[in-house]
């Protein structure tokens, strides 16, 4: 954070705005070819006439940014912030090679991708949910969704603003701080065990699978779900869970797949009368 | 649901779309209004009655909270399931498990849409391009605002027409239904979860004996009957605890940990 270098072409409301743009358009030109270039690209154009005077300068500015770019938008709003901190050094006359500022971004997206897919939509996101559907219960409480859509918001927009904000004020030195101090492992490991756990509780709550059929011999009659919930109640959904996990990851059957498979055994059970 | 209703809805629908800038891009739209759970309860408002929509969106959010959708894959369209399965089941009066029954197909219908909007936009990447050597520096930066007109067509109009015409063939087709196949859906649909849970456990878990971890979340559930924030606190708890004494924890070790499984 010791910044040294001269920055004084954008102003803070400029770095806000290039933020809420990147923010609102970075997939709205969501293409096959480059991802979200044109977004980023935007940020720029949005901020050449700040930082450029000669038409020729602006025309450069934009087309170093038209190249591949793709992450998640979200987390990645850092990375944005990044390069347009590096953008105004080299306008302000430092020297920035256009490969530096090209690799910076070719090696941060994939990680960032990656950080935002497993901690932000993987873990946050269905925590959240969980919650708010825990809120919903038999009745419809408006609280569930409400709950989730203030915690999401109240979690994130200041989390995207303040990384940008850092990322475009430290440039290059914010990725080395992050990959150093470790800070990033441990948060990442830490999300993942909640996330597991999470997902544990959440399958205990919402998935449900029970056998309707009895055993009669004679005058004796069993109740095979009685019996299965006096030894582990929720047995078969977890074992269903776990193995549609199974078949997922270490089968590569599509989910389409299981999901016909499910319809098959519960039309096939209920017709039978075997399940509940 | 009338013409102004279905107007409303096809129009939330697409704001609420993953490639939709309008309410402040992903954060405000797809990850906020676009999650079903959100989704029933604006859907509810819009129809009139906001407990069924809420707990119709609750009963689709459960089967997609696992959903992750890194860049463009896609392996089931969130925002059709929601806003033509939620809606076409309130109107033919059905129980939520129909709402299930409903979304899966239409999940796979707007798969491909996506793959269509994406390769459509490349035309927007030429004119990007076009309009930067012309010296139209604003033009092109204004390209994904531009762009954002082909998601409103892929979204808006197939979310109108479905809603608008698909809502009397729902209902004779929900009404048409017989009782024996009526119950395989219910039955269906509560065991249907179990794919989205699994899609997110496949997402967290790095190693296959972690799986105790999602174990001891069941069992806080199912067995112990705690309520989930109780179990949120606890399961922070597991991870402090991992993070101060597991081998994650200790540093420099780490990587060599996780390659060895």
């Amino acid at each position: 954070m010791n910044e040294t270098t001269v920055k004084s072409k954008l102003s803070r409301k400029d770095v806000f705005w290039s933020y809420v743009y990147w923010m609102m358009f970075a997939l709205s030109c969501q293409n096959m070819e480059r991802m979200e270039a044109p977004a980023f690209a935007g940020v720029m154009g949005k901020m050449a006439d700040k930082l450029y005077n000669k038409i020729e300068d602006k025309q450069a500015l934009m087309l170093r940014h038209t190249q591949f770019y793709n992450t998640q938008p979200m987390v990645g709003a850092m990375v944005t912030g990044i390069a347009l901190g590096m953008e105004e050094e080299r306008a302000c006359g430092k020297e920035v090679p256009d490969e530096l500022i090209q690799s910076v971004k070719t090696s941060l997206m994939g990680p960032f991708a990656g950080i935002g897919d497993s901690l932000f939509i993987g873990t946050l996101t269905p925590i959240l949910l969980s919650i708010g559907l825990g809120l919903v219960g038999e009745n419809g409480s408006a609280a569930g969704p409400l709950f989730y859509a203030a915690a999401w918001l109240v979690i994130m927009i200041p989390f995207t603003w303040l990384t940008y904000k850092w990322g475009y004020k430290s440039g290059i030195t914010a990725v080395q701080t992050i990959y150093e101090s470790g800070i990033m492992d441990k948060a990442v490991r830490f999300a993942n065990i909640l996330g597991l756990v999470i997902v544990g509780c959440i399958t205990g709550q919402y998935v449900s699978f029970g056998i309707g059929w009895t055993y009669t011999s004679g005058e004796m009659t069993m109740n095979i779900q009685g019996i299965l919930d006096g030894i582990f109640p929720g047995a078969l959904p977890l074992l269903i869970t776990i193995a549609c996990w199974y078949l997922m990851d270490k089968k590569k059957i599509s989910m389409g797949k299981i999901m016909i498979g499910l319809f098959v055994i519960c039309l096939a059970g209920k017709f039978l009368g075997i399940i509940a | 649901m009338n013409l102004f209703q279905a107007i409303l809805i096809a129009l939330f629908g697409y704001l609420s779309s993953n490639y939709s800038p309008w309410v402040f891009g992903q954060l405000g739209g797809w990850y906020t209004m676009g999650r079903p759970l959100v989704s029933g309860f604006i859907i509810g408002i819009i129809l009139g009655d906001i407990q069924t929509g809420i707990l119709m969106g609750a009963a689709v959010q459960t089967l997609y909270i696992g959903l992750v959708t890194p860049g463009l894959s896609m392996p089931a369209d969130l925002n059709f399931a929601a806003w033509m399965g939620i809606p076409l089941a309130m109107v033919a009066g059905a129980d939520t498990e129909y709402a299930l029954g409903l979304a899966v197909p239409l999940s796979f219908l707007g798969v491909s849409l996506v793959y269509v909007v994406a390769s459509v936009n490349v035309f927007w990447v030429r004119k990007q391009e076009q309009w930067i050597s012309e010296g139209k520096i604003q033009k092109a930066a204004n390209v994904p605002v531009y762009a954002s007109s082909v998601q409103f067509l892929a979204r808006f109009v197939p979310i109108f027409l479905a809603c608008y015409f698909g809502q009397e063939f729902i209902t004779n087709l929900v009404a048409a239904i017989p009782t024996w196949l009526g119950d395989a859906f219910v039955s269906f649909g509560k065991v249907l979860p179990a794919v989205g849970f699994a899609m997110l456990l496949r997402f967290v878990l790095k190693k296959n004996m972690e799986l105790l971890y999602f174990l001891v979340g069941f069992l806080m559930i199912k067995v112990l009957g705690m309520p989930i924030i109780a179990a949120t606190i606890a399961a922070c708890f597991l991870g402090f605890l991992d993070i101060r004494y597991g081998a994650s924890g200790r540093g420099n070790g780490e990587m060599e940990v996780e390659e060895d499984e």
